[in-house]
C-alpha cells in the first residue's frame, strides 16, 4: 500500500467570476452553454443542464469555443481589395464602416433600381435564413439561398413531400422508447449532442442499434450491427426491405389506410395527361374506394373504410388502382428481392431479410401503448397511442447522392409500412413541423415581379413547387434563378443550389450578375465542388467585348468573421463578430431547436466585449435594409423603421402576433408562441438562460399530423394555416406531374430539351425508386473503381475549426482510408503517398489502411486541408502539407455527351449536390513524390495593411 | 475511499468532448494549469493534455468493431508513479486521487516512465509534470452546485460514458457498473491495480424472428388475397 | 525510450568514476596487483570524483525544473532515484575523508573504514542507478536483475580501465594490465552478452490484447487522437533504424570490449595506450547505453500503434 498524503486543494476564485448563459455556435446544433467569465476573460464553457438540446453535455467543439474567441484568425475591420492588386491575392486596405456601407449601398441601390436579380446573396449554415430571406425578398432578387442545396435538401424535400416533417432538423427519434434503431449514413449530423445522448439511452435500454454505413467510426463504432454498404445503394437496400415487408404481409394496414395515401386511387390512363394522377372529386378531394359502401368516397373524410388494394373503374370508365396496389406490384417484383440487390449493395441477402423481419417483429410484437386521451382531426377521441417502436434516422450518406431524394423517400416508405411515424418509439416531428405535404409555400416565379425595379418579391425566393407551373422559368423554359433552382434541371430545389452560383454566374447562364454576397460560407474552398476551378472562376475576367478586363463576377462581398480562403477573393470584406459577441435569434421561423415534446427557440447575446472594428452581420443587414428603403424596414416617412437588429427582432411581425422569437410575447411578456411585441423580450430570454420552451400537453404530443388538439395550437402559433388531416404520401402526385411534363403529356409547361425530358421521365417516379448515381451511369467501373466519400470529424466543424488551437492538435491533417485487404491486394501499405484521380482531376495524399471501411470505398475526414496562409496558420502548417480536400476531384457538372447541355452534378429532382457519387482510382506515388498536392500559392495574408 | 471514473467503451463514440473539456478546465485551474500549447498555429501543433482518446479496431473486416478508448490517469492503487518520484511531488491522497505538487516537481519524467497508461505529460514550458487531478478542485468545491461537483470530462460527455464516484462504496454507480460490466484491467500483469474501470463493449441480443410465421407469397397470390379480403368485407 | 544524452553520459561517466573509486580503495587496501602508489591516490581519487561529478551534473541537465533538485533526496524510502541522489551526495564527504586519511597516513582502521564505506556507497550508487531502470515494470527490457548487475559490472570494468594508467607501480613489478582488467571485462561482457541474447528474440511480453483486454481477436490502432507528436511519443516512441542499431552494437562491442582487450593483450604498459583503452571503453559504453535506451520499449507504445513489445 502506498502511503497517502493530503495537501490543501487550491480552488478557483469564484468571487471573481460570473456566469452567463447563451447558445453555442461552434456548430449548428445550438446547445445551451454557461460561460464563466473572470475579469472579462472566458474561463470556462459548460453545457447548460436545463437546456432542451444538450441537457448539460457539451461536445469537443463547444468546450473549445474559448479558443475560437481568442483565435488569431479573427478579422479585425472592414477591408477593400487593395487598388491595383489582383483578386485572390489577398491584399487589402482598411476602409471605414461608413465608407464601406455607403459604397455598397450605392452599388446595391443601382442594381435594385435597374435589374434586381443581378444581386446574388448566398449564405452558409447561418441560423438566420428567415432574416436573410426576407432581406432578399425585400430587395427583389430571387437569387438567394442558404447552403441547403449542397447540404441535405434531399432529406428535407423527401420528408416534406412524403411525411410532413423530415430528417435533418425537423424530426427526432423517440430515444426513450425506441427498441430498434436504424441509422443510415450518418457520421455526426447537426443534432450532434442529442444523437449522442440518444444513443446512450438506446444502449442503456437494450434497444438494438443498426448502422448502415460504408465506414465504421463514431456512432457506427458502437452500433450492435454494422452493415458496410456500397455507397449510393441504400435505396435498393431499403426497397428490398419493402419487398420483404410487402411480400410477407408485414405492414400496418390500419395506419396505411387512415394516415397515408395508400388507399388513394391512381388513374391508369397511359399516354394521357391524367395518367398517374389521383382520382379526385369535383372539389379536388382525393377519392378512395369505401369497402362498406362499395362507393368512391372522399379520402380525407371522417367515416371511411378505404380499400387498401384493388383495381376499380369509375362510372366514366376510368381505370384506377390504389396506391398500395401499385406499390405492391412494383416492389414485390423479384428485382427488389434481397437476393437481387445483395451484390450491388454489398449486403448479403439473408442479412437484408433478417433486417426486415427484425424491424417487423419489433414493430408488431413489441408494440408500445401509452394511455393518453387525444382527439383526431376527424373528431374521434382515442384513449391511447400505439407505438411501433422502430425508428430510423438518415443524413448525408443518403442525401449527398444524386439518388438521395428517392432513397430517402424509400426510407420513409419503410416507416409508413411499419406504421412507425409520430408514435411512441418512432421518428417524431419537431415544431413548427408537421406541415401540409408539401408545405404551402410557393417560390417566387413571376418574371415580371422579379425584373421589376425597386420592388420586393411577392413570394419568398424559396418554396415547394406542387406542379410544373410553379417552376421559376421564363417563357422559353430558361431558369429565372442564377442557380437554376426550380428549373427543369432541378425542379424541386427547395433550398436553392448554392454550389452552382459561381459557375453559372461566370458562364452568364442564364444571365450575368453584378454583385455576389457570400455570408458565412467558404465557397472558394471546402464548401464548393471543383475548388481549384472555382478559384479560377472567381479570378476570371472577360477577355473580349465591352467588359474586357473586368471580372466575370464584377463585385464580390464576403461577410465572414475569420480569415478564410474565400476572404482573400473578396472585393469588399465585411467582418462579422463571433457568436459570443453578438445578439442572435434562433427562431421558429427558421431552423429552430424544438424537440419532439417541446417547442423551443433561443438567443445569443454579447458575453464578451467587442475589441475590434467588426459588426454583427444581421446589424449590417438591417442597416442596409434601411438605407435601401425596403418597405418592410421603412416607416411611412421613409425612414428606417428599426433601430437595429435587436429592435427588429422584437418588433417585426410576420403576421400579427408572430415574430422571430416566440417566448415572452405580449406587452407584459405573459404570452407564448403568439402575442404582441414585448420590448423586454431579450431580457426575459437572458434571464431564462437564453432559451424559451413550451411543452406540449400529453394529448398534443403524438400523431400530430392528425391530432386536433395539437393542430389547434399549431394554427394559433402560425405553424400551419388550418386544422386538417395531413396525409402521408407514399405516392407523390406532384412528382408524377413533373414526370408527365417530361413525357410531354402534362397540360401545362413542358420542357423542350430532350435531356430534360429524359431526366423527368426517368427520375420523377411517383413511387420511391432507385437508380444508379448519375455521374457513374456511363462510367467505366475499371477506370475509377473506388467510391470516395468524406465524413464529418466530431472535433472539427468544416473549415472553421482549424484556427482553433486545441482542436487542430487533434486533427491537423487527414489520410485517405482504404480497406486493408483492398490495399494489400493492390500493393499499398499504410502511409504510402498515393495519387487519387477522378474524371475531373487528381490529388496526392497519404493512405492509411483500416478494417472498418467497405472494400470498394475510400474515405477521408471533411474539410481538414487548408490553403497556406489562411486561418492565421503559419506557412507550411500541417493542414496544407498533410491535409487535403476531396473537393478538387468532385465536378459541379455531370459528364456530358457531345452536344449536350452541361447539367449540375446533383440530384435531378432537388438539385442536391451529389458529393458522394464521386468515383476515383488510386495509384501509388512514385518514390520521392511526397506531400499533399495540389498546393495553392505562396502564403497570402488576408490582413489589411495598417 | 477510492475515487475514480468508469469509462464505458460500449457507448463511447470517440468524440473527444471529455478531452477538450478537461483541457479547458484544467488549462487554467490552480491544481493542474497551465496546460501549454506548442506551436499553436505552426506546422506541428501539440500541447499538454490530461486525457486523450485513442481508437482501435477489434477483429477483421467485416467482423470488425471500432472501439474508442479515452485514457487519463487511472488513479492506480499501486501507483508506481508515486513511489518512484524522488521528490514527493507525486502523491496519493487518502481518497485515492494521485496528484503532482508542481512546487516540488523537478521535471525528471521518471513518474511518466513508471506509468503504463501514458497518463502523465510534462509541461515543457515550466518543466513540471501534469496529470489528471480527477478535477479535485471541482469535486470538493462546495461553492459549486452539488450536481456540478463532478469532473469536467464527466459533465461534458454526451453519451454518459464517464461516471465518477467512490469504488469503495458498493452503492455507488461506479462500483455497481464496474461490478456488472467492468473489463479486466489493462495490463493487469503489471499489478498497478487501476481504480478507474473500463466497461466492456457489448452487443444487444439479436431480435428473435420467425420467418415461417410470415411466409413470402407471390404478387398474384397476395393481390388476390388482399383484394378478396376487401371484397369479402 | 528516447535516448537522453545527459542521462547516458551520466551513467557512463559516473559509472567509470565510481568503479575507479572502488578499485582505488580495494587495491590500495589490499595491495593486490601491486596496490596503489601513494602519489597516485589523490589523482585517482580526483579523477574518480571528477567523472562522478561530471556525470551527476550532466544528469541534472535532464531535469526540466532543476531548481527543485534538492527535494530529490526526500523519498529515500521508496524511490531509487531519490536513493541514487542520497548515495551520490554521501559519496563526496566519504571520498574526501578517505582522501584526507590517505594523505595524512592515518592508521589503517579509519582508513579502511572510510574506504569500505566509500566502496559500499559507490557500489550502492551503481546499483541504485541500475535499479532506477530495473524497477520499472513498464519497460520489460529494463525490468530484470541483469540491469543493476550490468550497471555495477560495467562500472567496475570501466573503472578498472580508468584505473590502469595509474597503476604504474604494479606494472613496474610485472603485473600485467590484462590480469587486473580481465576479470571485470569478462564479467561485464558476459552480463551484456546475456542481456543481448535474452532480448534478441522479439518474444512479446505484452501485446495490444493485454493493453486492451477486449478479447482474443486482432486489435489494431486506428487513431491516436492527435496528428502530431506528444510528450508521450517524444519520450517513449523512439524509432531506431535496424541498420543504426547494428552499427551501434558493433561500436559497443568493438570500442567497449575488443579494442581495450587488444590493447591490454598486447602487453603494453604505456600510460597513453592504457588511457586510450579506457577512453575506447567509455565510448563503447556510450554506444551501449544509447542502445539500452533506444531499444527499450515502454508498454505505452501499445497504445500508440505497437501490437506487441
Ligand atoms: N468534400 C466535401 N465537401 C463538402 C461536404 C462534404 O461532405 N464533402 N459537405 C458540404 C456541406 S453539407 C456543407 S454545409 C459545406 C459547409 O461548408 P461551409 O459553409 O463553407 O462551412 P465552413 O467551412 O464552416 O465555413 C463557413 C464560413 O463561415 C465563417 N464563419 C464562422 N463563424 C462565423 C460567424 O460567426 N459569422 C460569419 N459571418 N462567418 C462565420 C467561417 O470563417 C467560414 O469561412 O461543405 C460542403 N462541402
Ligand atoms: N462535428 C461536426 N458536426 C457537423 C459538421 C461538421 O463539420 N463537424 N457539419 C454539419 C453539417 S453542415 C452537416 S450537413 C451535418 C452532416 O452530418 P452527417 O450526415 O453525419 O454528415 P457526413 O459526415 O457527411 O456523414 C455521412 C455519413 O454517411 C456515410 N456514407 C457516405 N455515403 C454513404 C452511402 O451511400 N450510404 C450510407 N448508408 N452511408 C454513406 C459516410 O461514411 C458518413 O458516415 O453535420 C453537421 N454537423
Ligand atoms: S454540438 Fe457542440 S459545437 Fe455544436 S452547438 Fe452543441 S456544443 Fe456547440
Ligand atoms: S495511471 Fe499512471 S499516473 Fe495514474 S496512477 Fe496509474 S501509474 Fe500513476
Ligand atoms: S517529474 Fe516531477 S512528479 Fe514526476 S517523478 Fe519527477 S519530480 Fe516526481
Ligand atoms: S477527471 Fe478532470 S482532470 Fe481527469 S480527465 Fe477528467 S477532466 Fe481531466
Ligand atoms: S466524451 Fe464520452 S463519448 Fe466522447 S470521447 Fe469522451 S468518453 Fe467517449
Ligand atoms: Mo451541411
Amino acid at each position: 500500500m502506498i502511503k497517502t498524503r493530503n495537501q490543501p486543494i487550491k480552488f478557483e476564485d469564484t468571487a471573481q467570476q460570473e456566469v452567463k448563459c447563451t447558445t453555442c455556435y461552434m456548430c449548428a446544433c445550438r446547445c445551451g452553454i454557461e460561460v464563466t467569465l473572470q475579469e472579462g476573460r472566458i474561463r470556462f464553457i459548460k453545457g447548460n443542464r436545463k437546456h432542451p438540446v444538450n441537457q448539460g453535455v457539451l461536445c469537443a467543439k463547444g468546450s473549445a469555443g474559448i479558443m475560437k474567441q481568442y483565435s488569431k484568425a479573427k478579422l479585425t475591420g472592414p477591408m477593400l481589395r487593395k487598388p491595383g492588386t489582383e483578386r485572390g491575392a489577398g491584399e487589402f486596405v482598411p476602409i471605414s464602416w461608413d465608407a464601406a456601407l455607403e459604397m455598397l449601398t450605392k452599388r446595391l441601390a443601382h442594381i435594385r433600381a435597374t435589374d434586381p436579380k443581378q444581386l446574388a446573396f448566398f449564405t452558409g449554415r447561418d441560423q438566420m435564413q428567415a432574416l436573410t430571406g426576407l432581406w432578399a425578398q425585400q430587395f427583389g432578387t430571387p437569387n438567394w439561398a442558404a447552403h441547403g442545396g449542397f447540404c441535405s435538401v434531399n432529406m428535407a424535400a423527401a420528408g416534406l413531400y412524403s411525411i410532413g416533417y423530415s430528417f435533418w432538423e425537423f424530426g427526432a427519434v423517440d430515444w426513450d422508447r425506441t427498441k430498434y434503431f436504424v441509422l443510415w449514413g450518418v457520421a455526426e449530423d447537426h443534432s450532434s449532442n442529442p444523437i449522442k445522448i440518444g444513443l446512450d439511452k438506446l444502449k442503456r435500454n437494450g434497444a438494438k442499434f443498426v448502422s448502415i454505413n460504408p465506414v465504421r467510426t463514431g456512432y457506427s463504432a458502437i452500433a450492435d450491427q454494422w452493415l458496410p454498404i456500397r455507397p449510393g445503394t441504400d435505396g435498393l437496400l431499403a426497397l428490398a426491405i419493402v419487398h420483404e415487408l410487402l411480400s410477407r404481409q408485414l405492414f400496418d394496414a390500419p395506419f396505411l389506410a387512415r394516415y397515408t395515401n395508400s388507399a388513394w386511387l391512381v388513374i391508369d390512363a397511359p399516354g394521357t395527361s391524367k395518367d398517374g394522377l389521383f382520382l379526385r372529386d369535383a372539389v379536388g378531394q382525393p377519392l378512395i374506394r369505401d369497402q362498406n359502401t362499395g362507393q368512391f368516397a372522399n379520402g380525407l373524410g371522417a367515416d371511411i373504410d378505404p380499400a387498401l388494394f384493388g383495381e376499380f373503374q369509375t362510372p366514366e370508365g376510368v381505370r384506377v388502382r390504389t396506391v398500395l396496389t401499385l406499390a405492391a406490384s412494383r416492389y414485390i417484383d423479384e428485382r427488389y428481392s434481397p437476393k437481387a440487390v445483395a451484390e450491388r449493395c454489398g449486403v448479403a441477402a439473408d442479412v437484408i431479410e433478417r433486417l426486415a423481419l427484425e424491424m417487423a417483429t419489433i414493430a408488431f410484437e413489441e408494440t408500445i401503448e401509452i394511455p393518453v386521451r387525444w382527439t383526431d382531426v376527424w373528431g374521434k377521441t382515442h384513449d391511447k397511442v400505439v407505438g411501433r417502436p422502430v425508428s430510423m434516422y438518415a443524413m448525408r450518406g443518403v442525401s449527398a447522392h444524386s439518388n438521395g431524394f428517392q432513397t430517402c423517400r424509400a426510407l420513409h416508405l419503410i416507416q409508413m409500412l411499419l406504421g412507425a411515424l409520430e408514435g411512441p418509439g418512432n421518428f417524431r416531428a419537431r415544431a413548427p413541423y408537421p406541415r401540409p405535404i408539401p408545405p404551402l409555400i410557393l417560390p417566387e416565379n413571376n418574371a415580371t415581379t422579379i425584373n421589376a425595379p425597386n420592388t420586393p418579391l411577392g413570394k419568398p425566393p424559396l418554396g415547394f413547387p406542387m406542379r410544373p407551373e410553379d417552376l421559376a422559368i421564363d417563357a422559353d423554359g430558361k431558369p429565372l434563378r442564377i442557380d437554376h433552382a426550380y428549373s427543369w434541371e432541378s425542379p424541386l430545389a427547395a433550398h436553392g443550389a448554392m454550389h452552382m452560383v459561381i459557375t453559372n454566374a461566370v458562364n452568364a447562364d442564364p444571365y450575368p450578375i453584378d454583385t455576389l454576397i457570400l455570408f458565412m460560407a467558404n465557397m472558394a474552398w471546402n464548401s464548393t465542388m471543383n475548388t481549384s476551378g472555382v478559384q479560377d472562376m472567381l479570378r476570371a475576367k472577360h477577355e473580349t467585348g465591352p467588359n474586357a478586363g473586368e471580372h466575370k463576377i464584377p463585385f464580390l462581398v464576403v461577410a465572414d468573421a475569420f480569415e478564410s480562403e474565400t476572404v482573400q477573393f473578396a472585393d469588399l470584406v465585411l467582418p462579422d463578430t463571433t457568436y459570443l459577441e453578438r445578439f442572435d435569434a434562433i427562431s421558429l421561423l427558421d431552423r429552430p431547436i424544438s424537440e419532439a415534446d417541446t417547442v423551443a427557440d433561443a438567443i445569443r447575446h454579447p458575453i464578451v466585449a467587442l475589441d475590434r472594428n467588426v459588426r454583427p452581420w444581421q446589424e449590417v443587414l438591417v442597416d442596409l435594409a434601411g438605407r435601401l428603403k425596403f418597405p418592410a424596414f421603412t416607416n411611412a416617412e421613409g425612414n428606417p423603421k428599426f433601430k437595429g437588429y435587436t429592435d427588429f427582432i422584437v418588433n417585426y411581425e410576420k403576421v400579427p402576433g408572430i415574430g422571430f422569437l416566440a417566448g415572452w410575447r405580449g406587452k407584459d411578456g405573459s404570452k407564448s408562441l403568439r402575442g404582441e411585441p414585448n420590448p423586454d423580450q431579450w431580457n426575459r430570454y437572458i434571464e431564462n438562460g437564453a432559451f424559451f420552451t413550451h411543452h406540449w400537453a400529453e394529448s398534443e404530443k403524438w400523431m400530430r399530423l392528425w391530432n386536433r388538439d395539437y393542430q389547434q395550437k399549431a394554427v394559433e402559433a402560425a405553424f400551419i394555416l388550418e386544422v386538417e388531416p395531413i396525409i402521408m404520401q407514399i405516392y407523390s402526385e406532384p412528382i408524377q406531374k413533373f414526370r408527365l411534363a417530361g413525357q410531354g403529356l402534362y397540360e401545362g409547361p413542358k420542357p423542350s430539351d430532350p435531356q430534360d425530358r429524359a431526366r423527368l421521365s426517368r427520375y420523377f417516379d411517383p413511387l420511391p425508386d432507385w437508380y444508379p448515381n448519375l455521374e457513374n451511369i456511363d462510367a467505366d467501373e475499371k477506370a475509377f473503381p473506388f467510391h470516395a466519400i468524406t465524413q464529418r470529424p466530431m472535433v472539427m466543424y468544416h473549415s472553421w475549426d482549424t484556427q482553433n488551437v486545441w482542436l487542430r492538435q487533434i486533427m491537423a491533417g487527414n489520410f485517405l482510408y482504404m480497406n486493408a485487404a483492398s490495399a494489400a491486394a493492390r500493393g499499398f501499405a499504410s502511409m504510402d503517398w498515393v495519387w487519387v484521380e477522378s474524371r475531373l482531376g487528381k490529388i496526392r495524399c497519404q493512405l492509411k489502411t483500416m478494417e472498418g471501411v467497405e472494400a470498394n470505398t475510400v474515405w477521408t475526414w471533411n474539410a481538414i486541408g487548408k490553403q497556406t496562409g489562411a486561418w492565421a496558420l503559419e506557412p507550411g502548417a500541417s493542414e496544407s502539407t498533410h491535409g487535403f480536400l476531396l473537393n478538387h476531384l468532385i465536378s459541379e457538372q455531370l459528364p456530358t455527351k457531345p452536344g449536350d447541355r452541361k447539367l449540375t452534378n446533383s440530384d435531378p429532382i432537388t438539385g442536391q449536390a451529389a458529393w458522394y457519387d464521386l468515383k476515383v482510382n488510386v495509384t501509388k506515388a512514385t518514390a520521392g513524390e511526397e506531400g499533399v498536392w495540389p498546393q495553392f500559392g505562396a502564403a497570402t495574408t488576408v490582413k489589411a495593411d495598417a | 475511499m477510492r475515487l475514480g471514473l468508469t469509462i464505458d467503451l460500449d457507448t463511447c463514440v470517440g468524440c473527444h468532448a471529455c478531452a477538450v473539456a478537461c483541457k479547458e478546465w484544467n488549462g487554467e485551474s490552480l491544481m493542474a494549469g497551465p496546460l501549454p500549447d506548442y506551436k499553436p498555429y505552426g506546422n506541428d501543433p501539440s500541447g499538454a493534455w490530461l486525457n486523450r482518446i485513442r481508437s482501435f479496431e477489434y477483429g477483421d473486416y467485416p467482423e470488425n468493431k471500432t472501439v474508442n478508448v479515452p485514457m487519463s490517469c487511472l488513479h492506480c492503487e499501486e501507483a508506481a508513479c508515486v513511489t518512484v518520484c524522488p521528490t514527493g511531488a507525486s502523491y496519493k491522497r487518502p481518497d485515492g486521487i494521485v496528484l503532482v505538487d508542481p512546487d516540488k516537481c523537478i521535471g525528471c519524467n521518471y513518474c511518466a516512465w513508471a506509468c503504463p497508461y501514458g497518463a502523465r505529460e510534462l509541461d515543457q514550458t515550466v518543466g513540471v509534470m501534469k496529470k489528471c487531478t480527477l478535477c479535485v478542485d471541482r469535486i470538493y468545491d462546495e461553492r459549486l452546485p452539488e450536481e456540478d461537483r463532478q469532473p469536467a470530462c464527466v459533465l461534458a460527455c454526451p453519451t454518459q460514458a464517464r461516471m465518477f464516484g467512490d469504488f469503495d462504496d458498493p452503492q455507488s454507480s461506479v462500483a455497481q457498473a464496474a461490478a456488472a460490466r467492468g473489463m479486466s484491467p489493462m495490463l493487469a500483469d503489471l499489478g498497478y491495480k487501476p481504480v478507474n474501470s473500463y466497461l466492456a463493449p457489448r452487443c444487444a441480443p439479436d431480435v428473435k424472428v420467425d420467418a415461417a410465421k410470415s411466409p413470402k407469397k407471390s404478387l398474384t397470390q397476395l393481390l388476390s388475397e388482399w383484394v378478396g379480403a376487401s371484397k369479402a368485407n | 525510450m528516447r535516448p537522453a544524452f545527459s542521462v547516458i553520459f551520466f551513467t557512463v561517466s559516473s559509472g567509470a568514476g565510481l568503479g575507479l573509486l572502488v578499485w582505488l580503495v580495494v587495491l590500495s587496501a589490499t595491495g593486490l596487483y601491486g596496490g596503489v602508489s601513494p602519489d597516485m591516490v589523490l589523482p585517482m581519487l580526483a579523477l574518480g570524483l571528477l567523472l562522478t561529478t561530471a556525470g551527476l551534473l550532466s544528469s541534472t541537465l535532464h531535469l526540466a525544473n532543476p531548481k527543485n533538485a534538492w527535494r530529490a533526496f526526500s523519498q529515500f524510502r521508496t524511490s531509487w532515484l531519490s536513493r541514487e541522489g542520497v548515495f551520490a551526495a554521501a559519496i563526496f564527504p566519504v571520498a574526501g575523508l578517505f582522501g584526507v586519511l590517505s594523505m595524512v597516513d592515518a592508521p589503517a582502521a579509519p582508513r579502511v573504514f572510510a574506504g569500505g564505506l566509500l566502496v559500499l556507497l559507490a557500489l550502492g550508487l551503481l546499483y541504485c542507478t541500475g535499479m532506477i531502470y530495473a524497477c520499472l515494470k513498464t519497460i520489460p527490457r529494463w525490468h530484470t536483475r541483469l540491469v543493476p548487475a550490468g550497471y555495477v559490472l560495467m562500472g567496475l570494468y570501466s573503472g578498472a580501465l580508468a584505473a590502469l594508467p595509474f597503476l604504474t607501480r604494479g606494472f613496474a613489478e610485472g603485473v600485467s594490465p590484462l590480469a587486473l582488467a580481465s576479470l571485470p571485462l569478462l564479467a561485464a561482457f558476459i552480463i551484456k552478452a546475456v542481456y543481448f541474447f535474452r532480448f534478441r528474440a522479439p518474444d512479446a511480453r505484452f501485446t495490444l490484447n493485454d493493453a486492451l483486454p477486449l478479447g482474443k481477436k486482432t486489435i489494431r490502432l486506428l487513431d491516436v487522437g492527435h496528428t502530431h507528436g506528444t510528450f508521450l511519443t517524444d519520450e517513449f516512441y523512439f524509432k531506431l533504424a535496424r541498420s543504426h542499431a547494428q552499427r551501434l552494437r558493433v561500436a559497443a562491442l568493438g570500442l567497449g570490449f575488443v579494442v581495450p582487450l587488444l590493447i591490454l593483450a598486447s602487453g603494453t604498459r604505456s600510460v597513453v595506450l592504457l588511457a586510450a583503452a579506457a577512453v575506447s571503453c567509455l565510448l563503447g559504453l556510450l554506444a551501449e547505453r544509447w542502445l539500452f535506451f533506444a531499444e527499450a520499449e515502454h508498454v505505452v507504445r501499445l497504445y500508440h500503434g505497437a501490437s506487441r513489445i
